[in-house]
């Protein structure tokens, strides 16, 4: 039985993941000398965070099936900006990391992606509001190979300085998943706000609020009124639980996410980060046998997460 | 019968204590929105212990040339003195000193120990004497920090002549239009190598814009370096 912390397996990737990791190194490699040659991208800022999280349904079923778990972190990104106008700037990120869970190894995943964002800003004002586009792609490789797939997210957002102590950000997005596995093709899209409130120079408490309307996943025994809610079930039992009573099948939900958090900076760009997010899943589209009961799910995640960026 | 309290308590409600309290609190914790500090007022905000010339500041404390400001180490204090703001960080001491006219000089900034971010308006040269550096400037945003073993100075943007104090021969000029080139200059070093190159840090692009705000300004960059500095990670 593997556990926790231990990778006994070598990373892998989806086929198509190894041309994008290649391209992601040769853009870091790259980058500096880029800098100094063109003097169009900002120094690269690197961030390296490290969490352990704590999630009370890990298989997103009703409450008398939900499997808690917890999981620790590893993500690292290297960003940079890319002067286009006065105004307007691009920022290519990529990033990496792995997730390992403790009891449900199947849910352990490693994974790469980039993200742009092009960003307008009409005055260097303190309330100026920053408008965005983003897109983002990455590759999972889960230990689950049901799982395995890329992810891919676009969208605009804003980031508003209000006061000297509160900024906000919303952003709305379109969010697909292509899994080696059909129940994992999914598609979203979700609207969501935060607010950070800064007590001190040091201490942030941040607030989110997000509506998800689209496909979900869950995992739970097959029951009639599952089948019927499902647009897809796995014709085997879901890999990553190892109980083969218990298959994974997507439905049409719409889940609310909430977030309260924490983060306390250290000297060095260093800081911890504490955060609760409350997630409740409610199906909207019910056929045949199936009753909300059984197909809506509320789970908790506690995450402590040290960050530092260089 | 007339209840004491009762009265006081109506007394408090018509001179305004409650609301005036009220709104004072809630201005301080959720912040305000910064904008040109009306003519008369110098302090912005402050949090923690701050003297002005050895007497315990307030909001209504005035800040004028040739006046000290002190911060406890919890303290912190944002301010304004004629076209200049800056944000004095904890347990510091800076005295704004109003410079002869013979001198050419705007201000003449003495910090004596801690951290100072400033902007100054156009106008004629501003000098900076921190304990190991003596930095002329002119219409530019800069942030110091010092010891007595050594200053830590970033010209955020403008131009900034920087001299150890002890080596003459120690000197370089920065010309920056985003922290292009912080420096330290030390105290004991190598003649001619007390001023070395040092990293970005300890201040933000958010606090520049928020310090031109009070004096009608903005800085000359649009985006800040940074954005954030929690996680948002997306729920998956």
């Amino acid at each position: 039985m593997r556990r926790a912390g231990i990778i006994n397996n070598r990373p892998s990737f989806p086929s198509g993941a190894l041309p994008i990791a290649a391209a992601l190194a040769g853009l870091l490699a790259g980058m500096s000398g880029f800098v100094r040659a063109a003097d169009l991208f900002s120094p690269p800022l690197i961030r390296v965070e490290a969490s352990y999280t704590a999630d009370s349904n890990v298989n997103r079923a009703s409450a008398d099936e939900a499997l808690r778990d917890y999981a620790l972190g590893l993500r690292a990104s290297a960003s940079s900006a890319i002067a286009v106008s006065t105004r307007t700037r691009a920022i290519v990120q990529g990033f990496a990391g792995t997730e390992r869970f403790h009891t449900y190894t199947g849910l352990s995943r490693n994974f790469i992606g980039v993200q742009g964002d092009y960003q307008y800003r009409a005055s260097g004002e303190f309330g100026a509001p920053t408008w965005g586009a983003f897109v983002r792609t990455q590759a999972d490789s889960y230990e689950s190979t049901l799982r395995d797939g890329y992810r891919h997210s676009f969208g605009v957002n804003v980031l508003k300085p209000l006061t000297d102590r509160i900024q906000l950000f919303g952003a709305l997005s379109r969010n697909i998943t292509d899994g080696k596995s059909a129940v994992f093709d999914t598609r979203n899209v979700s609207l969501r706000g935060n607010a950070d409130w800064s007590l001190s120079r040091w201490d942030v408490v941040y607030l989110g609020a997000e509506y998800r309307r689209g496909d979900i996943v869950s995992t739970a025994p097959l029951t009639p009124g599952r089948a019927d809610i499902a647009d897809a079930v796995t014709t085997v039992p879901d890999d990553a639980f190892n109980n083969p009573a218990l298959f994974a099948y997507r439905f049409k939900a719409s889940t609310w996410i909430t977030t309260i958090g924490y983060n306390r900076a250290f000297s060095g760009g260093q800081s911890l980060d504490f955060s609760w997010r409350w997630i409740h899943s409610t199906p909207t589209d019910l056929r045949g046998l199936a009753t909300a009961s059984e197909n809506t799910y509320t789970a908790n995640q506690l995450s402590l997460a040290y960050l530092v960026r260089f | 019968m007339d209840d004491p309290r009762r009265r006081v308590l109506i007394q408090a409600l018509s001179a305004g204590l409650f609301s005036l309290a009220g709104g004072a609190s809630a201005q301080s914790i959720f912040g305000t929105a910064p904008r040109k500090l009306p003519a008369g007022q110098s302090i912005f905000r402050f949090s923690g212990r701050v003297l002005v010339n050895n007497q315990e500041a307030t909001l209504a404390t005035p800040i004028k040339r040739g006046d000290t400001v002190e911060t406890a180490p919890n303290g912190e204090v944002v301010f304004v003195v004629a076209e200049d703001a800056f944000i004095l960080r904890g347990a510091s001491r800076v005295t704004v000193e109003a410079p002869p006219a013979s001198s050419g000089l705007q201000t003449l900034l003495r910090l004596t120990t801690g951290k100072l971010l400033s902007v100054f308006g156009k106008g004629r040269p501003t000098r900076i004497v921190t304990a190991t550096s003596t930095i002329g400037i002119r219409g530019t945003g800069v942030y110091a920090e010092t010891d007595p073993e050594q200053t830590y100075f970033c010209t955020c943007y403008g131009v900034a002549d920087v001299t150890a104090n002890n080596d003459a021969s120690s000197r370089e000029t920065v010309v920056a239009t985003h922290h292009d080139r912080p420096l330290y200059i030390l105290a004991k070093g190598k003649t001619g190598a007390n001023i070395r190159r040092a990293p970005f840090i300890n201040h933000t692009d958010q606090e520049l814009m928020l310090i031109e705000s009070l004096v009608g300004r903005t800085p000359p960059f649009v985006f800040p370096l940074e954005d954030y500095s929690a996680p948002r990670r997306d729920y998956q």
